[in-house]
C-alpha cells in the first residue's frame, strides 16, 4: 500500500455537518477517516461525550476523554448553541455548505426548531439528512427513550448473551451505537451515489433497534422455520472441543470438529497423543466414536431433539471433554493458538485489550496507528484502520478540541469579524 | 417522493464470497440495486445452505433459513472452480463486473489465476473486495477463523459478560452480522464514488480481524495510554445506576433500566410509586447509587419481578426513564407493535422454503429505499440466465459447459 500521505482521499469532496452525540459518532469518524471534512457541531462548554471516562492517565478533563478521543478523530470542531436564534441562523449557513447532516436528537427536534429536513433542503436542495435514533423516526415507539442497553434488548441480540437463568449480558462497548453508525454511514454513501447520479438529496434514516437485528444470528429464523426459541448457551459444550476453555493464563476458544467450520477431531487426537496427554482416549472404542461423528449427528445432539440419541451419546462426550480440559490447562493461550492453528485447528485466544496490543498480525501489519497530540505533548497509540483501500487510504488525525476550528469557520470560511465571533462567543452562543 | 432507480443500479458484482460475514456483505447491495451473480459450486458447497435451521424433516441445499436470509436478491451461477477451465468463465464474468469480492482464505484466488493484477487486465477499473480472517500477509495470514472465533480474538469476549463468568461471548458470531459486512460496504462504496469521480478502480481489503478490533476501542486506548487492562464489568458503567436488566414476571423475561441522571434516578421513582426506599439518602447520588449497586439492584427488581417485561418497559417510557425489554426473536418477529407497524421483517416466497421471514435492510433511504428483491436463489438457479443475459453464451457453448462438468 501506498503512504497515506501523499494518496488521494475517497471523500474528499464531502462536507458533513454533525450534530451527533454518541449513537452517531463513529458514522462521523469513518465518513472523515475516508477523506470527508466533518465538522463536528457541538454545544458550548462541548459535547457530553467528553466527560465519558476513562481518561488520558485518569486525568477527569473534558479535554482528555479517551473515549470521545476514540470516536472523534479526524474531524474539525466548532461550538454552537442550536436552541438560540442566532445558532440557529449560523446553522443554515453552514448547512448551504454542506452535503450531509448527520443528527441523533429525538425525533421530531430538528423540525421543532425549524432545522427540519425542509428547511433543509430549502437551504440546500440536494441535502442528505441522516438521523439516528433509537426506534426511527416515527413508529409508536419512536418517542421511547434509548440508550445502548435499550437498543441491544429490544433487538433481541441481547436475549442470546450470557448464561441460562441468568440476566443477559450486554455486549461492551456500545456495540448498538458501533451498528447504527455503520448503518448509517452506509447509507449516507449510498445516498451520495445517488445524488451524484440525479442530482437528489434524500433521508436516510437509522432505528438503532433496526440496526442490531441481523445481530440475532439464527434466532429468528429458528422460531420462524422451527417455532424453536433459541436462548443463552453460556458455557454449555454439548460437543467436546467447541466452547471456551479455561487455560493457564487466561481462555481460549475452540471450534473444532464440526465438519465444514474447521478440522475434524483426529488432528486433535495427534496433538494430544504427541503430548502424551489422550490419557484412555486412544483406546479403540473412542476412536471408533470420533468416526461415527459425522454432521447429521453432531447437528442432532446440538439441537437435542432426539432424547434417546442424547443420552447415549452425553456421557460419552462429557468424558471426551473432562480429558480435554485437563489437556488444555497445561498451556498459555499463545501456545495453544500457535500450534493449534499449526495443526490446522480452528482455536482462537481470548484476547485482552493487552493480548491485542501485542498480537504479532497486528503488529506485523502496523495495524495500531500513533497519532500525535501535541496539547498532550504525546503521541497516542489509536485503533487502526477497519479497511484498507489501496488507492485511497484510510487517514486519521487527532480529534479535535472544544471549538478548535471556530475561528477558521466562521470567520474564516462564514466571513464573521473577530468583533462578531467575540460577541456570539460572550453571548454563549459559540 | 419515490423513484423507481436504486442508487446501485447499473452494478454488477462477481460474488466468490462464502459463509457469513461475505455474502450478507453483498447482499446489501443487492438489496440496493446492484446485480450480484453468487459464484457456487456442487463441488464446494457453501456451508450455510447445510447449516441449520431448516424445516423439519426437509433437509435439501435450499431451505437452510441461515443460508437464505443472507442471500436474497441474488442471482446464484455454479461454477465448479477447481476445474481448469472455469476461471476463464469466471474472467469472463469479471469482465463485465464492477466488484469482484471473496472471503477466501489467501491465496485462494491466485490458486485459480484471479489475482487483482489479472483482474485489472480485464476489467481496469475494477473493484477488488478481499476479506480474509487476518489480512493477506503477515505471520497470521494462513491462520483459519470463522465469525464464531472472532470474539474472542478481538477482544469482545473478553470484555462483554459478568465478571465472575467465562468470557463465552455474545451468543453469536457477533462480527458476521453487521460490524464485518458494514465496514465492508462502506469501503466499496467509498470506492465506487472514487471509481465515479476518476475512473480508478482499486484493491480494497477488510481484515475481519482488523475490523472486529475497531468495536473495542476504548478498551484499546485505556491500554496503550494508561496501561489499564479492563474486564468484564457485566451490565454496569462507571457513570450510570441503575443500568442492567432486571427479572420480570414469567418464564426468562427481563426489562433492561439505564438511568444515568439524577433526574433521571428521581423519574424512576416516581415511575415505581415512590416506595420509602427510593427517599434513602443512600440513593440520592449517582455516586451514593454505585457505591449501594447490589441492594439498589436488588431493591429495583423487587419491583420489576411482579410486573411483566412490557408493562415495566411502557410504565418507565411514560415516565421519560431508558427501559425495554429484552425481546426474544419471537418478540421481535412477531409480537414488537412497532416493528410490525415499520415492516421491518418481509415475508418472500421460495420455492422450496416456502413463505419465510428475512432481515429487511439495517438503514432507510426516503427516495431510494433497498428492498429484498427476491428470495435467496436455489443452487445454481440462475446459470443459464447468467452464460446468455451476463456471458452473452450461445446454447451450442452451454451445452458443452455442462458436459464438461464446468458448470457445476
Amino acid at each position: 500500500m501506498a503512504d497515506p500521505a501523499d494518496t488521494p482521499l475517497a471523500l474528499d469532496d464531502i462536507r458533513v455537518l454533525d450534530l451527533a452525540g454518541e449513537p452517531g459518532m463513529y458514522c462521523g469518524k469513518l465518513l472523515a477517516e475516508l477523506g470527508a471534512d466533518v465538522l463536528k457541531v457541538e454545544p458550548p462548554g462541548g459535547d457530553p461525550a467528553r466527560r465519558i471516562g476513562p481518561f488520558f492517565h485518569d486525568e477527569v478533563a473534558p479535554s482528555k476523554s479517551l473515549y470521545f478521543f476514540g470516536l472523534n478523530s479526524s474531524k474539525r470542531a466548532i461550538t454552537l448553541d442550536i436552541a438560540s436564534a442566532d445558532g440557529q441562523a449560523l446553522l443554515k449557513r453552514l448547512a448551504a455548505t454542506a452535503d450531509v447532516v448527520l443528527e441523533t436528537f429525538p425525533p421530531g427536534y430538528l423540525e421543532s426548531i425549524g432545522l427540519g429536513y425542509d428547511t433543509l433542503s430549502q437551504i440546500k436542495p440536494d441535502i442528505i439528512l441522516c438521523s439516528i435514533s433509537g426506534f426511527g423516526q416515527w413508529g409508536p415507539h419512536s418517542h421511547y427513550s434509548a440508550t445502548d442497553i435499550v437498543a441491544v434488548a429490544m433487538s433481541g441480540m441481547m436475549h442470546l448473551a450470557g448464561f441460562p437463568g441468568e440476566a443477559p449480558d450486554q455486549p461492551y462497548g456500545n456495540q448498538a451505537y458501533y451498528c447504527a453508525s455503520i448503518q448509517a454511514c452506509t447509507g449516507i454513501l449510498m445516498a451520495l451515489l445517488h445524488r451524484d447520479a440525479t442530482g437528489q438529496g434524500q433521508q436516510v434514516e437509522v432505528s438503532m433497534q433496526e440496526a442490531l437485528l441481523m445481530n440475532q444470528e439464527t434466532a429468528m429464523q429458528y422460531w420462524d422455520i422451527r417455532k424453536e426459541l433459541r436462548g443463552r448457551m453460556g458455557n454449555e459444550r454439548r460437543l467436546p472441543a467447541i466452547g471456551v476453555y479455561e487455560c493457564q493464563d487466561g481462555y481460549v476458544a475452540f471450534m473444532v470438529g464440526v465438519p465444514g467450520f474447521g478440522s475434524p477431531w483426529p488432528a486433535l487426537m495427534r496433538w494430544m497423543v504427541d503430548e502424551g496427554k489422550a490419557e484412555d482416549l486412544l483406546e479403540e472404542r473412542w476412536q471408533n466414536l470420533f468416526g461415527q461423528l459425522d454432521m447429521r449427528l453432531v447437528a442432532e445432539i446440538y439441537f437435542g431433539n432426539d432424547a434417546e440419541l442424547v443420552a447415549t451419546w452425553v456421557p460419552r462426550l462429557a468424558h471426551i471433554d473432562e480429558v480435554l480440559v485437563r489437556f488444555i490447562k497445561n498451556y498459555t493461550k499463545a501456545q495453544l493458538y500457535a500450534e493449534g492453528q499449526r495443526r490446522g485447528l480452528l482455536v482462537a485466544p481470548v484476547d485482552t485489550p493487552q493480548d491485542l496490543c501485542v498480537n504479532p498480525q497486528l503488529n506485523y501489519r502496523r495495524w495500531f496507528t500513533p497519532v500525535e497530540h501535541p496539547e498532550l505533548a504525546t503521541t497516542i497509540t489509536y485503533p487502526g484502520p477497519p479497511y484498507r483501500l489501496s488507492e485511497t487510504p484510510w487517514r486519521i488525525r487527532r480529534p479535535p478540541r472544544i471549538g478548535e476550528h471556530n475561528q477558521e469557520v466562521y470567520c474564516g470560511e462564514l466571513g464573521l469579524s473577530p468583533e462578531q465571533l467575540a460577541a456570539l462567543t460572550d453571548a454563549g452562543v459559540i | 417522493m419515490q423513484t423507481n432507480r436504486l442508487p446501485l443500479e447499473g452494478i454488477r458484482v462477481a460474488d466468490f464470497t462464502w459463509f457469513g460475514a461475505g455474502p450478507i456483505y453483498t447482499q446489501i447491495l443487492a438489496n440496493h440495486g446492484a446485480q450480484v451473480v453468487r459464484v457456487e459450486s456442487q463441488a464446494r458447497i457453501d456451508g450455510l445452505r447445510l447449516a441449520h435451521p431448516m424445516p423439519e424433516g426437509k433437509y435439501t441445499l435450499n431451505v437452510s433459513g441461515y443460508y437464505n436470509n443472507f442471500n436474497a436478491s441474488k442471482l446464484s451461477f455454479t461454477l465448479n472452480m477447481k476445474h481448469p477451465k472455469a476461471p476463464a468463465v469466471a474472467l469472463r464474468l469479471v469482465a463485465v463486473s464492477d466488484i469482484v469480492a471473496e472471503n477466501y482464505t489467501p491465496g485462494t484466488l491466485e490458486k485459480w489465476g484471479l489475482s487483482y493484477q489479472r483482474l485489472q487486465e480485464v476489467k481496469p477499473d475494477i473493484i477488488m473486495v478481499r476479506a480474509p480472517m487476518q489480512g493477506g500477509d503477515g505471520p497470521h495470514a494462513d491462520f483459519s477463523g470463522f465469525g464464531a472465533v472472532i470474539s474472542p480474538l478481538a477482544g469482545i469476549s473478553h470484555l462483554s459478560g459478568s465478571p465472575q463468568r467465562a468470557p463465552v461471548g455474545l451468543g453469536t458470531n457477533y462480527t458476521d452480522y453487521v460490524i464485518n459486512p458494514g465496514h465492508a460496504v462502506i469501503a466499496t462504496l467509498a470506492a465506487l464514488r472514487y471509481r465515479n469521480r476518476t475512473g480508478k478502480g482499486q484493491l480494497l481489503e477488510v481484515a475481519q480481524f482488523e475490523s472486529s478490533v475497531c468495536v473495542v476501542g476504548t478498551a484499546i486506548l485505556d491500554y496503550t495510554v494508561n496501561g489499564r487492562v479492563q474486564n468484564r464489568q457485566g451490565n454496569r458503567l462507571p457513570y450510570a445506576a441503575p443500568h442492567g436488566a432486571y427479572r420480570c414476571q414469567g418464564d426468562d423475561r427481563w426489562c433492561v433500566i439505564a438511568v444515568f441522571s439524577d433526574d433521571q434516578w428521581r423519574a424512576l421513582c416516581r415511575a415505581m410509586d415512590d416506595p420509602q426506599w427510593c427517599h434513602e439518602e443512600r440513593f440520592d447520588t449517582l455516586q451514593g447509587r454505585k457505591q449501594n449497586e447490589d441492594e439498589l439492584d436488588r431493591l429495583v427488581e423487587g419491583w420489576t419481578s411482579t410486573r411483566t417485561a412490557e408493562e415495566v418497559m411502557a410504565t418507565l417510557q411514560a415516565a421519560g426513564v431508558a427501559a425495554g425489554v429484552v425481546q426474544n426473536a419471537r418478540d421481535t418477529l412477531e409480537n414488537d407493535p412497532h416493528l410490525k407497524a415499520r415492516g421491518y421483517y418481509a415475508y418472500l416466497d421460495h420455492p422450496e422454503a416456502g413463505r419465510t421471514a428475512y432481515d429487511g435492510p439495517g438503514f432507510r433511504l426516503s427516495k431510494t429505499p433497498g428492498k429484498l428483491q427476491s428470495p435467496a436463489p436455489m443452487m445454481g438457479e440462475h446459470t443459464d440466465r447468467v452464460c446468455r443475459e451476463v456471458l452473452q453464451m450461445d446454447d451450442e457453448e452451454i451445452a458443452q459447459l455442462v458436459i464438461e462438468g464446468i458448470l457445476f
